[in-house]
């Protein structure tokens, strides 16, 4: 099987088989044997990209050669996250002054009843956190000289406490946490 | 033995797994091509008029590189191909990871981004793979293959 004609005996390089397994594979004057390399792969490619084509014609799962709309694609859009530690709702650390509590459920289940001292960032299942207010959160983080903060969310699966953890530790906040169980495992009433 | 032939029988077992590997990758694109458009598509490198055409014509390349490889037939040029395939996979991982995307590799069955996601360590992956086929594009001389015998029949002739 000859993809490539011989190279004429005047051509050092692609010589006789003999040779060639005398010289160290690589090691022999370069030019010929690759360029011979090149084109037998060209003719090897073209060759495999005929019968694709050819068996891709005549079966009937086969794919038009052109698609006629755009394939739809689903990507789940990358989310920034960090890294957060689960806190016990038992936890008595969580009531002293160093713990910055934020509740990340919708303000009206915030209204309706929330660990004192909590502050109200929703967490958007669609959207990121806008930077207005994560830098206003972040302010008021330093500002109350904590040094740790735990999120809180409604418990549920997922939950929302701990994916505004993520997202508030993967954008700069360090040292967050997040309550296991969420607010109906901290506030009376707060499942609702 | 000398330092040549180390590297032509290290280069033996190197041919024979890249070329079962590609064969491998090669048999879901070919059954199920219109998974690997999707997958071809996910990357979001290629214009839509050529993605069909590259699901279509890259896994026969695959096939085929893979066997010559297997036999020892032509194994430089079918080394040459597929450390040319590992490059443009390998360009296209790392396009895919800057962009921050999610997504299958679709090096062999489309599984999903959940079993088969691309990460840095498919770039290393791919790069190990890389350094075989260069290992057996200039180290091999077609031990146990048809080259090998081809050579071998041209000495005794």
């Amino acid at each position: 099987m000859s993809l490539i004609e011989p190279t004429p005996p005047s051509a050092p390089a692609a010589s006789a088989p003999a040779a060639s397994a005398l010289v160290p594979a690589g090691a022999s004057p370069a030019g010929p044997a690759w360029r011979r390399t090149f084109a037998e792969a060209a003719v090897i490619a073209a060759s495999a990209g005929l019968v694709a084509l050819a068996v891709n014609a005549f079966r009937p799962a086969g794919l038009p050669l052109v698609a006629p709309e755009p394939y739809e694609v689903l990507v789940p859009c990358p989310e920034p996250g960090g890294p957060v530690a689960p806190v016990e709702p038992s936890d008595s650390s969580l009531r002293g002054p160093r713990v910055f509590l934020v509740d990340a459920r919708d303000p009206g289940a915030y209204r309706r009843g929330h660990v004192p001292g909590a502050v109200n960032v929703p967490y958007d299942w669609l959207d990121p956190l806008p930077q207005a207010a994560l830098h206003e959160l972040a302010r008021r983080i330093a500002a109350s000289g904590a040094t740790r903060v735990v999120v809180y969310g409604d418990g549920g699966r997922p939950d929302s406490g701990e994916h505004l953890g993520r997202e508030i530790s993967g954008r700069g906040i360090r040292n967050v946490g997040y309550v296991r169980g969420g607010a109906p495992a901290l506030v009376p009433g707060g499942a609702s | 033995m000398s330092r040549h032939a180390i590297a032509a029988w290290l280069a033996l077992p190197a041919r024979w797994y890249l070329g079962g590997l590609f064969v491998l990758a090669s048999l879901h694109k070919i059954a199920v091509p219109h998974d690997f458009a999707i997958d071809v598509a996910t990357y979001g490198i290629l214009p839509l008029a050529l993605v069909n055409p590259v699901a279509i014509v890259l896994p026969w390349v695959e096939l085929v590189a893979g066997l010559m490889l297997l036999l020892g037939a032509r194994v430089r040029a079918a080394a040459l191909l597929v450390a040319a395939m590992v490059a443009v996979f390998l360009a296209a991982l790392v396009i895919a990871l800057a962009r921050g995307l999610d997504m299958s590799c679709g090096c062999f069955a489309s599984q999903g981004a959940e079993s088969d996601p691309i990460s840095w360590l498919t770039v290393v992956r791919d790069l190990a793979w890389l350094g075989l086929s260069v290992l057996v594009l200039c180290c091999d001389r077609g031990f146990l293959g048809f080259d090998g015998y081809q050579k071998w029949k041209g000495a005794h002739a």
